[in-house]
């Protein structure tokens, strides 16, 4: 299979993916989930990456933000070619570049919200009380500053939700990678959610990636990207017609 | 919970210092009970040896303090009951001394008898010798009559008869002068028997009887009368094993402690071994021991000491002629 | 990062607690039974260690331990005195004997026979009366176990006559002594005494006690002994190591409490193992999380470790103490008496958590890393 040559690169883009391929062992086949994608994020935008079950958005996602190795291709995160990095220094990449909210939350449920959303700081070695006070901090704009003492399961889904995005954005990455964010919650819930985002998470100098297939919140994206069996069938500001 | 700090944790803090408390508590419990399994000195000295002897080859033996004469049981002659005990135990005796004496009663009214019976034949002699005289002097006169008429032949016949008998009866009564002699004699030298003395100079070691007591001279009565012996100096007769005996050089001076006194160490001179190898016996402890093991009997004078006793029994310590080449065996 | 660790841990009571009484439970096992294993089969030297003076023990090449010996002619005592390096020696017997008690009950007792002057031979202290009270006529001291056993509680021994073959003995003290394996009760009275006590054999030196001279090894000296007087002599330290083998090798001790060690040591691995994957596969999502988020194996494994450290740590101390309380709230039952907990005990039921948790760990954690960090987007 040939793959088009695809152009550079902008200068000023966030992730510049080029000739993503991404096969999976499945028994004695092998099924491809990504045929050679070419994706630029830029940064100060909230992108959604949009697609049915299936189409290979998540798999596309993994290997943009670091945690998948793509079988073919490569991946720039701010000039850096995340995949010619060794394991650990993946790792540490992804812990000093790129913040996750992950659909479940994920919260650690036997420490309190100010230290769940202090976890990166921790991971970096900040130590335990200087990153929670950080993490207050930023709880307070999240308007749950008084929860910050308690334990994720006393927190309301919603509150959970926001511990979450506190974790994302507490160490400042360049780049916040949201996993279905309004799966689980009624519209208005949802677009208070993607205003929150919209608010705390796009900065001039961060990009945000908003991986969903709820058509409800589509008018909030700056840009669309839409992925079907594992091609880019659309990229731009509106949603295509049909969706 | 009131009294404790809002954040503190049990699981994590409580627990954990808890934890810590209690394993100092447990290795102060396992470190102060472990056993004393140290050795330790012995609270009284055993029997060792000293000086020279410490770090010298040496042989080992047991021994017991006997006279220089040994013991000398003293026995009885004769049978019967004793009168009088001249001695007792501790005594120092002259050779001769006499010790005690046994009833010797019969023997003097033997002896009396026999003295009447020597006065009795003295008077028969003077008896028939004045008889033989009357007689000697009847038949001179018979003799020195020329006349044969004067006397007849039967006077000169029965002069000559009288005679005769009266020398007789004179032989007779000697001979029975002679026989109350020697029955006096034989009373005397019983009397005599009948007092025990001692044979030589020395100490009374054991009195066993006392007067009124009989003694026996058949049946090897149990304890001996009286025991003495020479005490000056003391030997002390040492058994050593022998397996060892070829290694004792002979001559050299042993070092002797009593038993019970270990710490003190007496140096005793050589007198001489005994020639023949015996059967182990007067052995450390019980009387009653059996045993197959033989032994090399040694004998040391012991120096002028008033620690020893007769019968004491003392660990000592010989030089050996040299360390045994290559084990022994 | 293990400060999150520690609290992911101790967040789940359930899992916490049964971590715990996995860890405490093996402890308390494994370390509660090696100990009384230990002090049980140290119960065949117990002969040895109550005669704290003998640095070398001189017996018939035959003999064995203190209470399987063949006795000596007694010139082996001057035998073994005349060899250089020994400081001093004296006779020692032990022999079995019938008493018959002021109740008429018949009962076999060891008798051991001291040296004479010197008292050599008795154990270290006496639990009642003085040592020099065996200079009295017919005179014995009693084990204090012996006495718990002759005599009801509260009754006093002392002055109490025994028929010992037909022999008078008075008991007059009491010896502060390490029971034997047998628990039999043990008289020891003078050399002299013990002959008179013991029906008569030929021969009745049952052992040689030794003090070695200054400047000179146990060691040397046994050697010394040996080759000059061809009996068989070990050092206090060999001997006391031949009465453990001789219960080692002669009861089924061994096996039994090798069972339930391991049993201990296979309860562990269980109930830890079990507990400890249920807990981390409850947690995998959370650890998934924080490798996307970004950190790195090694972190994670340090994690587990810390996990596994805290609750070795106060598993193995609650394990400990209870070995401690259960010897402790023991010690006064004779059956106990003199029973320790040796220090290797603790050590190697340490090293046995360790690898409790070390396999626990490895088990738990492999699914942790084997988890991809894009499984979270699912």
């Amino acid at each position: 299979m040939t793959i088009p040559a695809s152009p550079p690169c902008e200068a000023e883009a966030a992730i510049c993916a080029r000739g993503i391929i991404r096969d999976f062992e499945a028994g004695q086949t092998t099924i491809r989930v990504l045929h050679g994608i070419d994706a630029e994020i830029r940064s100060g935008e909230m992108t959604y990456v949009v697609g049915e079950s299936g189409s290979g958005k998540t798999t596309l996602i993994s290997i943009m933000c670091g945690i998948l190795w793509p079988t073919a291709g490569e991946v720039k995160v701010f000039g850096t070619d995340i995949y010619k990095l060794s394991d650990t220094e993946l790792v540490n990449f992804r812990l000093n570049n790129i913040g996750f909210i992950f659909q479940q939350y994920n919260l650690i449920p036997s420490i309190d919200a100010a230290a769940n959303a202090a976890v990166p700081l921790i991971a970096k070695g900040m130590p335990v009380e200087e990153a929670r006070e950080k993490a207050k901090v930023l709880l307070d704009k999240l308007n749950i500053g008084n929860q910050a003492d308690k334990l994720p399961r006393q927190l309301s889904g919603g509150q959970q939700q926001r511990v979450a995005i506190a974790r994302a954005l507490v160490h400042e990455p360049r780049l916040v990678v949201c996993d279905e964010p309004t799966a689980a919650l009624d519209a208005r819930s949802g677009r208070r959610v993607m205003d929150l985002l919209r608010e705390v998470a796009v900065a001039p100098d961060r990009a945000c990636i908003i991986v969903t297939h709820d058509n409800r919140i589509f008018d909030l994206a700056d840009r669309i990207i839409v992925l079907e069996d594992g091609r880019i069938t659309h990229d731009g500001k509106e949603m295509p017609d049909g969706h | 919970m009131a009294l404790l700090p809002r954040n503190l944790s049990f699981s994590r803090q409580l627990l954990p210092v808890i934890a810590v408390i209690g394993m100092v508590v447990a290795a102060w419990y396992i470190v102060g009970s472990l056993p004393d399994r140290t050795t330790i000195a012995p609270a009284e000295q055993p029997p060792k040896p000293v000086g020279e002897l410490a770090n010298a080859p040496r042989v080992a033996g047991a021994g017991i303090v006997e006279p220089a004469s040994e013991v000398i049981d003293i026995g009885s002659a004769l049978s019967g009951l004793v009168t009088d005990v001249r001695v007792k135990p501790g005594d120092k005796v002259a050779a001769g001394e006499v010790l005690f004496l046994v009833d010797a009663r019969a023997a003097r009214a033997n002896l009396a008898q026999a003295t009447a019976a020597i006065r009795e034949a003295r008077a028969a002699i003077v008896e028939a010798e004045t008889a033989q005289r009357t007689a000697r002097q009847q038949l001179a006169l018979y003799r020195s009559l020329t006349d044969p008429a004067a006397v007849s032949r039967s006077e000169v016949i029965r002069a000559e008869g009288e005679e005769a008998a009266a020398t007789t009866r004179l032989g007779l009564a000697r001979a029975r002068l002679a026989a109350a002699e020697a029955a006096a004699a034989a009373s005397r030298t019983e009397i005599e028997r009948l007092t025990v003395r001692a044979p030589i100079a020395g100490e009374i070691l054991a009195v066993n009887i006392h007067p009124g007591e009989f003694v026996a001279t058949q049946g090897g009565s149990s304890q001996p009368f009286i025991q003495m012996g020479n005490t000056d100096p003391l030997h002390v007769r040492i058994d050593i094993d022998e397996n060892e005996a070829v290694r004792v050089k002979l001559g050299a001076p042993a070092v002797v402690s009593p038993r019970g006194a270990a710490e003190l160490h007496v140096t005793a001179t050589f007198v001489r071994a005994e020639p023949q190898v015996v059967p182990k016996r007067s052995l450390t402890n019980s009387a009653a021991e059996r045993v197959d093991v033989r032994v090399l009997q040694l004998i040391y004078a012991l120096p002028k000491t008033d620690r020893f006793r007769v019968g004491q029994q003392v660990d000592a310590f010989i030089p050996a002629k040299s360390a045994p080449a290559g084990g022994g065996n | 990062m293990l400060w999150i660790a520690i609290r992911m841990l101790t967040g789940d009571a359930q899992k916490f607690y049964g971590l715990l009484f996995g860890i405490a439970f093996s402890t308390l096992l494994i370390t509660q039974q090696m100990t009384i294993f230990v002090n049980l089969v140290q119960r065949g030297a117990s002969g040895v260690f109550n005669a704290p003076e003998a640095e070398v023990w001189v017996m018939d090449p035959v003999s064995r331990t203190t209470d399987v010996s063949y006795a000596m002619p007694a010139t082996a005592l001057d035998k073994v005195r005349s060899v250089p390096g020994v400081e001093w020696a004296v006779p020692h017997l032990r022999a079995v004997a019938n008493v018959r008690t002021a109740e008429g009950d018949l009962e076999g007792v060891a008798v051991i026979g001291v040296d004479d002057a010197t008292l050599i031979g008795l154990p270290r202290r006496m639990a009642q009366g003085d040592k020099s009270v065996l200079f009295a006529p017919d005179a014995v001291a009693i084990d204090d176990t012996g006495a718990q056993r002759f005599f009801p509680a509260g009754a006093s021994p002392i002055g109490a006559r025994l028929e010992l073959n037909d022999q008078r003995a008075v008991i007059r003290g009491i010896a502060d002594a390490i029971p034997s394996f047998t628990s039999t009760v043990v008289l020891y009275t003078r050399y002299s005494n013990a002959l008179n006590f013991v029906p008569g054999t030929r021969n009745r030196l049952s052992f040689v006690l030794v003090g070695v001279s200054e400047g000179q090894t146990p060691e040397q000296v046994a050697d010394r002994i040996e080759a000059e007087t061809g009996l068989k002599a070990k050092t206090r330290d060999e001997f006391a190591q031949a009465g453990i083998d001789f219960i080692i090798e002669n009861t089924g001790i061994p096996t039994n409490f090798g069972i339930t060690v391991f049993l201990g040591f296979v309860v562990g691995v269980a109930i830890v193992g079990l507990t400890f994957s249920l807990f981390i596969r409850d947690n995998i999502k959370q650890f998934g999380a924080l490798k996307a988020i970004g950190v790195t194996n090694g972190k994670i494994v340090r994690m587990v470790a810390a996990q596994a450290g805290l609750v070795g740590m106060i598993g193995y101390a609650l394990g400990v103490v209870g070995t401690v309380l259960f010897i402790y709230g023991f010690s006064a039952n004779p059956f106990f008496k003199g029973f320790y907990i040796p220090w290797q005990v603790p050590l190697i039921s340490l090293v046995a958590v360790v690898i409790i948790l070390a396999i626990t760990g490895l088990i738990a954690i492999r699914s942790v890393l084997r988890t991809e960090p894009a499984a979270v987007f699912r």
